[in-house]
């Protein structure tokens, strides 16, 4: 269990985080999402008191992580894959870290076999890909047998197949009873892992809901509908209720009605459809627009057809869509910019 | 990975775990022993010694003329003068060695996970200190042991013999093992507050070579009265038995220089973010 209350960190001027409050709950995996330089890793950091709120407080099992008489066996913390000496093999980083606590070589040993560093253990760390790297800090933050995980972009660098471990891994964490936070930027990642979420952008909590929930209230269900007499449909299907948008002469987007009022509006006017979708959300949407106001760093002058590109990349991972194409206009609301470009979203 | 293999290992030890102070003194052995700068650097504080213990006392021998040479024979500093002879340049290893000991954790990220762990934060620090100049102490005094029986045949054979038990001979040793320590640890400190390796070495070796150096430079007395109170210039009042300080001042002024140094460090390490 992790509690926030009114926690902020101030840089000089510049507010990483700004008086956030949330509970993290035992028996879920509870996503923290956000733009790069949102404040996921600030806050992480404080959680585990490497960093000093500038104001309110956080506690992990009722206390300040460092009052703690056994800081590793709260907390287990993967930080950056980078928190590790170079010079040092994976064995004696694990060795000297569980020392502290007075965990000994078999415990080291079964964390090593469980994250598959086997083979590599006793090299050096500096010769490490980024997902051993990741293995290894996964490893370091299993060491305690935490009652509570604090994951930063864990499955960064990670093979498919490492992906699949790590969720499995968390969802199995959460199963018996633990807390897990985990953090990504990476919506589609959340969805699959994730039960609770909570999104953060510029340093504020945008929302803090259930998957499912952040998905319908962010995102509105619409019906594409093509017909080569799209303009008398428009007219028969409009009332207040509803918005239409034409996409090109043949197109429509409703907004407001199902598919099968729209269907039956078409049947008793005889009018030919060529074709009848419901579109719905994804999670990247309900991310994009979310977080639109909230981003850190901006990519130039809004360009509807470069705005194409991020939703084609982002297709694969919609986890919800029905049908098999979503038209990319459709969701690229000509106000909301791409956080970072293409790359933001993969 | 399957969850079963995850199954496995995430069952609760037996015995509770704690932090203790010894768990975080024995996770600092592990991670001095565990680097390969460690071993490079004591490894050539030893060759130091040895070599330059030899050389000086080759040099020395092969020079005795016949109308000084029986006093510089009867000179009881002369037997551990080879011994010590290595100090000088094994401090500047030591520095390098303590600096590395703390900056090797900022540069790498290191200090996150040892943060992690220790939430304290200055447990580690007393710990590296405790660990570093233990072992430190250890390595010098057995390279100038080492120096001492080198070199002593060769005195011998000369017409020079002491007693390694004997307290003139035994003193400087451990003084100058001594002294190694304390200025590997002062080096720790400093590179507790810059946090950076460059930076770190720099500053501890600007404290041994280079601030003498403006201070002799300075034709004022009050100036060369500082210069005497630097870490480098109290030193061989304490592995010599000579200069302005007895040897119990000059370790007090030591013990001064790390006690301010390390005051300042804890204060930084407990305020900043890591």
């Amino acid at each position: 269990m992790i509690e926030a209350h009114s926690l902020s960190k101030k840089y000089g001027p510049k507010t990483a985080v700004d008086d956030v409050t949330f509970t993290v709950r035992p028996g879920l995996v509870t996503g923290f999402l956000g733009p790069n330089g949102a404040g996921k890793s600030t806050t992480m950091r404080m959680i585990v008191g490497l960093d000093r709120p500038s104001g309110g407080s956080v506690t992990v099992n009722g206390k300040v992580y460092r009052d703690h008489a056994a800081p590793l066996h709260e907390v287990g913390v993967l930080l950056d894959a980078k928190a590790i000496h170079q010079g040092r093999s994976a064995y004696s980083h694990l060795l000297a870290l569980g020392a502290t606590h007075g965990i000994g070589a078999s415990r080291v040993r079964e964390v090593i076999e469980m994250t598959g560093l086997d083979t590599v253990a006793k090299k050096r760390v500096g010769g490490f890909s980024l997902g051993m790297g990741q293995r290894l800090g996964i490893a370091a933050a299993m060491l305690g047998d935490p009652s509570t995980l604090i994951l930063d972009e864990p499955v960064n660098g990670l093979d498919p197949e490492g992906v699949m471990w790590v969720r499995e891994l968390v969802r199995f964490l959460a199963s018996e009873g633990r807390t897990v936070l985990l953090s990504s930027h990476l919506m589609s990642e959340m969805a699959q892992t994730a039960d609770h979420i909570i999104v953060i952008g510029k340093g504020r909590i945008i929302a803090d809901a259930p998957v499912a929930d952040i998905v319908s209230g962010a995102t509105t269900a619409s019906v594409r509908a093509v017909s080569p007499r799209a303009a008398e449909m428009a007219r028969l299907l409009n009332s207040p209720d509803v918005t239409i948008t034409s996409i090109d002469g043949e197109t429509l987007e409703i907004v407001g009605l199902t598919s099968a009022a729209v269907g039956e509006v078409a049947a008793t006017n005889g009018i030919v459809l060529h074709e009848l979708t419901p579109l719905r959300g994804s999670l990247e949407d309900a991310y994009m627009n979310l977080t639109a106001d909230a981003v850190e760093y901006r990519t130039g002058v809004f360009d509807p057809a470069n705005a194409l590109q991020p939703a084609a990349h982002a297709d694969p991972a919609k986890i919800d869509a029905p049908h098999e194409h979503t038209h990319a206009a459709s969701h690229a609301a000509p106000t909301h910019a791409a956080p970072s470009g293409p790359e933001a979203l993969r | 990975m399957s969850t079963a293999t995850a199954r496995r290992s995430t069952t609760l030890p037996s015995s509770p775990i704690r932090l203790t102070a010894g768990g975080i003194i024995r996770s600092e052995w592990i991670k001095l022993r565990s680097l390969r700068s460690t071993i490079w650097a004591y490894a050539v504080i030893l060759v130091l010694q040895i070599a330059i213990g030899l050389l000086v006392i080759s040099f020395t021998v092969s020079n005795l003329d016949s109308s000084r040479g029986q006093a510089i024979l009867q000179s009881p500093e002369l037997a551990t003068a080879g011994a010590t002879a290595g100090v000088v340049f094994a401090q500047l290893v030591v520095s390098v060695l303590g600096v590395l000991v703390i900056s090797g954790e900022y540069s790498t990220g290191q200090i996150r996970s040892s943060f992690a762990a220790v939430p304290k934060r200055l447990p580690v620090l007393w710990a590296k200190l405790a660990v570093f100049g233990v072992v430190t102490f250890i390595v010098s005094l057995v390279g100038i042991l080492l120096a001492y029986a080198v070199t002593y045949p060769i005195l011998a054979n000369a017409g020079h013999s002491s007693n390694l038990f004997d307290s003139a001979v035994f003193l400087p040793i451990i003084g100058a093992a001594g002294y190694l320590a304390l200025i590997g640890m002062l080096a720790l400190g400093l590179g507790a507050i810059l946090r950076s390796t460059a930076g770190g070495i720099a500053a501890s070796l600007g404290l041994l070579l280079v601030v003498p150096v403006i201070f002799a430079l300075i034709p004022v007395d009050w100036a060369h009265s500082i210069s005497d109170w630097l870490p480098g210039s109290v030193g061989p009042a304490i592995y010599q038995m000579s200069g302005t300080f007895e040897w119990w001042q000059a370790l007090l002024i030591m013990i001064g220089w790390i006690a301010v140094v390390f005051a300042a460090a804890a204060t930084l390490i407990r305020r900043r973010d890591a």
